[in-house]
């Protein structure tokens, strides 16, 4: 069985009263492991398409199934409990709570956890050392650059063991040598531990590291 | 979280913890003021030992200024008054009482304070609190004083000799604190007022009285036995057991309304301060409760975040507003004329139970203003937060 079923889900926005479609009829399989780019131009509906997957926002009709279950059947908390538990987000933007430090921010995640996994603050450290920070461990999103940032967010996102990534322009923000220093990681976490990624990137060259190749188009998906 | 949200902004904090301290402060003063006066009123109408308290007409306020606030005042009748009260229907016993004011230097060696002349035949006011501490009769020309009396005039032992209205009286005894205000009064056998009048420049002539005490047969309703003193006798005001202390709540009614007033105002004042502040914090942060929803925090995970931070401040400024109202009580009863006379001061439970009072308000009002704010945050979906970056 697919690990997720996308089932002909269209989000409607209404923008000063007319519908607009931000995304369309979509409808997808993905496999545990995949690894999934989605490219496309802005507002063509690849964020929404990604946080309606990530149970961030309702789609307007239509189906998501996470391992054979209906994300959005369920209870407000258990869907925040499938974010938790089952999703790691990386955001198009610095993402980190300014108030906390670097630790803290990894952190974050696992508080919200309903059972606590353990280790937390030594995979936190283990994570920072994997994206090359392991010296900023104590600092404020403030005293770091905006690479340095992203890269925080990038290690945050997998603070809770997730099963499935959804990565928004991950790499955004990183030189070109960081940038492939990332995507080495993601492909390590995907091969290795079997982490289903879905990818949305403007560079095409990122997206075509990738197993799988999408469009987004106008609000539907289509296959490069 | 919530501590260095706070220190986030530290005037903004600083100016809502300012206002609840202030609100907080009010209602601290205003409970402990109308408390202790009422505490006194009541304490003063169970411990009087009379059902009735017959004064000359106007002299009703000069008697409660007496009895609850311990002002030294005089006033007269004639004593044959006392004959006719007793023969109203429904008295039991009376017993009539002389006030006589001190004056420092020129007639006695004592500081200002009533000096109470008392039949001891009759009594029954003061006799039950000197029973223990003298065990006999007041001899002519020996005085008891009243618990704080001893203070005043720097007695602290008995067996002292002073001089009152030219003649020299030994005080043989404190009596128990009463709580009312005859604790500050120095108590003589009415034998001596022959003596005083003749030995002094005092105002008053042998046959002259203060006030009479009377106590009510059983089955007698004070209120008829009441009219039918007024009635006869029109140079008498009578005052109920019950409502002594009743024209000093009337004189504190205003200044209670303005304290309620000021406490409603400044309650609105704050819970719209709270409301108004907890709205731009709200807003401020949309984006940081987005991201802690779309990581995986519950409702309840945003709903505790902000109230435990809406607590600490409820409870800084709850605090400093009960230590500053707590103090304005203690520094406005040694300036209030009418706190600095009241026999009864706040125990430690009744100012453990006003500051709780102030705790629970202060906080109140907090959790109530953010409440509205916290709701709408909590309810954001998300990625609309988020997509406002």
């Amino acid at each position: 069985m697919p690990q997720i079923i996308v089932e002909n889900i269209t989000k409607t926005y209404l923008v000063d009263t007319a519908p607009i479609d931000a995304v369309r009829s979509v409808s997808m399989r993905i496999e545990k492991g995949d690894f999934i780019s989605i490219v496309g131009h802005s507002g063509s509906g690849k964020t929404t398409l990604l946080s309606m997957i990530g149970g961030i926002t309702r789609p307007s009709s239509g189906k998501i199934l996470f391992e054979g279950e209906d994300i959005y059947e369920l209870a407000s908390d258990r869907v925040s409990e499938y974010r938790c538990e089952k999703i790691g987000f990386m955001f198009q933007f610095a993402s980190l709570l300014p108030i906390l430090t670097v630790k803290e921010n990894l952190l974050l995640p696992t508080v919200f956890r309903p059972r606590p996994a353990g280790r937390e603050a030594a995979k936190a450290e283990e994570l920072l050392h994997l994206v090359g920070l392991t010296e900023k461990i104590n600092v404020y999103p403030a005293q770091l650059s905006g690479g340095q940032q992203r890269r925080v967010a990038i290690a945050r996102a997998f603070m809770n063991d997730p099963a499935l990534v959804l990565a928004d322009e991950p790499t955004g923000d990183l030189d070109e040598e960081t940038e492939g220093d990332m995507m080495r990681f993601f492909k390590t976490m995907n091969e290795s531990k079997g982490v289903t990624f879905i990818m949305v990137t403007h560079n095409t060259d990122l997206a075509k590291q990738t197993k799988q190749h999408l469009r987004m188009n106008q609000g539907t998906l289509q296959t490069v | 979280m919530a501590f260095r949200n706070l220190r986030r902004r530290p005037l903004r904090t600083g100016i809502l913890v300012a206002a609840l301290s202030l609100m907080v402060a009010a209602l601290v003063f205003a409970l402990s003021f109308v408390t202790r006066v009422n505490s006194s009123i009541k304490l003063t109408s169970d411990r009087l030992g009379a059902d009735l308290l017959i004064v000359p007409t106007g002299a009703r306020g000069g008697a409660e200024d007496i009895l609850v606030e311990n002002r030294a005042t005089s006033f007269y009748m004639n004593k044959s008054f006392v004959d006719r009260i007793k023969k109203i229907e429904g008295i039991d016993k009376v017993s009539a009482q002389t006030y006589l004011v001190t004056l420092t230097g020129l007639c006695c060696s004592v500081p200002s304070s009533m000096v109470v002349a008392f039949n001891q035949e009759t009594d029954f006011i003061v006799s039950p609190w000197m029973k223990d501490k003298l065990g006999r009769k007041l001899r002519k020309g020996e005085a008891i004083v009243g618990s704080e009396s001893a203070f005043n005039i720097n007695l602290g032992l008995v067996e002292m000799e002073a001089k009152l209205f030219g003649s020299v009286f030994s005080m043989v005894g404190v009596l128990d604190k009463t709580g009312s205000g005859l604790d500050t009064a120095v108590f003589i056998s009415d034998e001596n007022i022959a003596e005083i009048v003749k030995n002094s420049d005092a105002d008053i002539k042998p046959d002259q009285i203060s006030v009479i005490f009377a106590k009510l047969k059983k089955d007698a309703d004070p209120y008829m036995v009441m009219s039918e003193i007024e009635n006869n006798i029109i140079e008498l005001d009578v005052v109920m057991r019950k409502d002594i202390g009743k024209s000093l709540i009337t004189t504190l009614g205003d200044i209670s309304k303005i304290f309620y007033l000021t406490m409603v105002l400044s309650t609105i004042l704050s819970l719209f301060l709270v409301w108004a502040i907890f709205t731009a914090i709200a807003n401020e942060r949309t984006r940081e409760v987005g991201i802690m929803r779309a990581l995986g925090a519950k409702e309840k995970h945003v709903v505790t975040l902000f109230l435990f931070e809406v607590l600490v401040l409820g409870a800084i400024g709850s605090i400093v507003g009960i230590v500053a109202g707590t103090s304005l009580t203690l520094i406005m009863a040694q300036s209030f004329s009418i706190l600095k006379n009241l026999p009864v001061d706040l125990t430690n439970f009744t100012r453990t139970v006003i500051a709780f009072a102030g705790l629970l308000f202060g906080t109140g009002i907090c959790v109530l203003g953010a409440l509205s704010p916290v709701q709408r945050l909590k309810k954001l979906e998300p990625l609309l937060v988020i997509k406002q970056e």
